[in-house]
């Protein structure tokens, strides 16, 4: 019992951040029908923005979190129009490989300029525990960024539901064509999305290279960007809600799977995930909350 | 002189000086090329020095093969999966280990690692059936993601040398009877270029030896280059591409699709696996790190630049994805650049920013830019007038039928003329199958 509750509340912790990058990945994915397989960098990225005006600006690390959600808005609202708003939308292999690029060069440039030395990320929750049973301990990392999570999803929720530029983002995401026909301006509002996406992706990185156990460098999205977009596909691709299941979902296997079944070893964790992926795809492709696709032939 | 471009009819005598001048040229620089590398022949740019060494001209050779691999898969298929550095990787490891641990020779154990990788690679193509556009790149994604972890599993540890990687000693030895020295001595006697292209003759030792490996990974690329170009260029061939030109299509005109797509998925991981074969017989050595996600995505980059739906474009994709890193890591200063910014992963920096710029400027890949620039001094037209809809709808079978009769099979290196390009226009965008069904924003899904 005290070991299902440890794996219980380590689930818990990673299933929330990658929850919080599967939501940037759905924003993206909502808004152009396209799957982002730079996010998780540009996410590194923000994480390392955040850093920086911590660390070297001296900034409280709230405030930085903040600037650095705006900062890689502003590159994202850059990227997405110089890089992206050229290629026709419908046409997706081009898109992918400017994302792939987006990936290389990123990755690169974070190599370049900070090295790959593990650095410590500021705290952004209290440390200690919230409850303790035997060894199962309910970190206040755990319990924040949970909150966190919801919180943004709630912000999220009512942004694209109550607001002008909301209506607008579903109106495109939802068709193209015909939301320019009702005078909507696909451009900025994709822009927007692309803006959304990475300060929350920023959001996320901070989140997750705040967790006392893990470490800031270079490296560390690529293998989120996995459970991320496992997640993402497992909660259904289009739904907010579905990525923070899947994330929960992914968080929960890769800890009990990893802690339970002996044969499987520990760096096994990523394995778990591109599992799980393909048998979502194959039973449920458009995972569990996922609007139902329709194929025209 | 008359104008351009000259009007060539198909088949002439001028024609085939036109197919047959470049590859003559392109053999001989085939033949000569190690001689030149094993003197590691230098340019110096300022402070920085690049080198072309046998070492990575081999590694280039190796991963040409790769390339070619998933260029079948993407380019000719329509799957865009990114997922075939796994099968490298399956192919060196596996290579490593049955040459290190059973005494196996290199090449013999292609006779484990072609099946397996074929097997493997049919069982991934299952799920792929049903996993396709974006999902299937995502989960191959994952897969090249994977497979460093797994090497690195202790279990596995006496077989794959964990983290550390593989160190695989026996070399290949160049046997007496190649007239290596025969060659390096004759290209160094030749006039003007000789000595100072090929110092002053004699190959031997470690230099022979890596010229053998070359001339062996030439033989397994072009044996690999002729094989696919069969399949592409056969009636299987022609059902692959037309899976990718429209689906339904296909399946309507009796193309049985899940085989096609199966095995098509097993072929390109076959070609995968022998690319890692050749790999650990190129540096001896495996690495976790080596087979990861940035492999996976190095071999889009050599199928964008070399050109997607061209089988030649694997030949510089290869080149570009080992060079390119090799020089950008020579590069020792850049004027407005601090020097500790280029100690840093340099080449996967260049390698993303040629991805983007060839998809803005070139989307066709070097190979349609010089089948452009070929264009405008020579324009090849049928020796047989049909009315001038032959220009209009040239269709896959027509034009590939017609060429299997008339060249018979082709040579083992003639891949570059005219390789399947029923799309013309779709070279702007890449293959088709994203842009088939592109209108609904759900595309993608499996129904």
């Amino acid at each position: 019992m005290e070991l299902f509750l440890a794996r219980l509340f380590d689930g818990l912790s990673s299933g929330a951040t990658y929850a919080v990058i599967a939501v940037a990945l759905v924003l993206i994915y909502k808004a152009t029908t396209l799957i982002n397989f730079a996010q998780g960098e540009l996410a590194m990225l923000g994480s390392f923005i955040a850093y920086i005006l911590a660390i070297e600006q001296g900034m409280p690390i709230y405030l930085a979190i903040v600037l650095a959600m705006l900062l890689s808005a502003v590159l994202a609202a850059g990227i997405e129009r110089v890089l992206i708003r050229p290629f026709d939308p419908a046409d997706h292999l081009p898109l992918v490989i400017i994302t792939l690029g987006l990936f290389l060069v990123i990755n690169a440039i974070a190599g370049m300029v900070w090295g790959f030395d593990p650095r410590k990320f500021p705290r952004m929750f209290p440390e200690g525990d919230v409850w303790t049973y035997g060894i199962a301990r309910l970190r206040w990392y755990t319990v924040g960024t949970t909150i966190t999570v919801l919180v943004l999803l709630v912000l999220l929720t009512l942004l694209l539901k109550k607001t002008k530029i909301g209506l607008a983002f579903r109106a495109v995401s939802s068709n193209l064509e015909s939301s320019g026909l009702v005078g909507v301006r696909a451009g900025p509002t994709l822009q927007f999305g692309w803006m959304l996406a990475t300060a929350v992706g920023t959001l996320a990185g901070a989140l997750f290279v705040a967790d006392p156990f893990r470490q800031l460098d270079p490296t560390w999205a690529q293998r989120v960007l996995i459970f991320a977009a496992a997640a993402a596909v497992l909660g259904g691709l289009d739904s907010l809600w579905g990525a923070l299941a899947g994330g929960l979902i992914l968080g929960f296997i890769e800890s009990m799977v990893v802690g339970y079944i002996d044969f499987i070893p520990n760096q096994m964790g990523l394995a778990t995930a591109v599992v799980a992926l393909i048998v979502v795809l194959l039973i449920r492709p458009n995972g569990l909350f996922g609007s139902k696709a329709v194929e025209r032939v | 002189m008359s104008k351009l471009p000259i009007t060539i009819t198909e088949g002439s005598r001028n024609h085939l000086l036109l197919r047959y001048i470049p590859w003559t040229i392109f053999g001989l620089v085939v033949l000569v090329a190690p001689f030149w590398a094993a003197h590691t022949p230098s340019l110096s740019i300022s402070d920085s020095t690049f080198t072309f060494s046998l070492g990575n001209l081999n590694h280039a050779v190796a991963f040409m093969v790769g390339v070619l691999g998933i260029g079948l898969l993407v380019g000719f298929n329509g799957q865009i999966s990114l997922g075939n550095s796994f099968f490298m990787g399956v192919g060196g490891y596996l290579t490593a280990t049955l040459v290190v641990d059973n005494d196996w020779p290199y090449l013999a154990t292609l006779v484990v690692v072609l099946p397996v990788c074929f097997i493997i690679g049919m069982l991934v193509g299952l799920p792929a059936l049903r996993i396709k556009g974006l999902y299937l790149a995502l989960t191959t994604l994952g897969l090249a993601a994977v497979f460093p972890s797994i090497v690195r599993m202790e279990q596995l540890r006496d077989r794959t040398g964990g983290a550390n990687g593989k160190r695989i000693d026996s070399r290949l030895d160049a046997p007496d009877w190649v007239p290596l020295e025969t060659m390096a001595d004759f290209l160094s006697g030749l006039p003007l270029v000789g000595e100072w292209a090929f110092g002053d003759g004699g190959i031997g030792g470690r230099a022979a030896n890596a010229a053998w490996v070359y001339f062996l990974l030439v033989a397994l690329t072009a044996a690999a280059f002729w094989v696919t170009r069969n399949l592409v260029y056969s009636r299987p061939g022609r059902s692959i591409i037309a899976i990718r030109d429209n689906e339904t299509g296909a399946a309507v005109n009796g193309v049985n699709v899940p085989m096609t797509k199966t095995l098509t998925f097993g072929f390109s991981a076959a070609l995968g696996g022998l690319s890692g074969t050749m790999y650990a017989m190129a540096i001896g050595f495996v690495a976790p790190d080596v087979f990861g996600i940035n492999l996976a995505i190095f071999l889009i980059v050599g199928l964008v630049v070399g050109g997607v739906g061209t089988l030649s474009g694997a030949v510089i994709g290869g080149i570009v994805i080992v060079f390119v890193p090799v020089w950008s890591a020579q590069i020792d200063s850049m004027p407005g650049l601090p020097d500790r910014f280029l100690r840093g992963p340099t080449g996967i920096f260049f390698l993303g920013l040629l991805l983007i710029v060839l998809t803005f400027f070139l989307p066709g890949g070097i190979v349609f830019g010089m089948r452009k620039i070929r264009a405008r001094f020579v324009h090849v037209v049928p020796p047989r007038e049909v009315g001038g809809i032959d220009e209009v709808l040239v269709s896959a079978g027509d034009a590939t039928g017609g060429k299997m009769s008339r060249h018979g099979g082709g040579s083992a290196l003639d891949l570059d003329e005219d390789v399947i390009d029923p799309d013309g226009t779709d070279h702007e965008t890449g293959p088709g199958p994203v842009s088939a069904s592109a209108q609904q924003p759900n595309q993608g899904e499996p129904t």
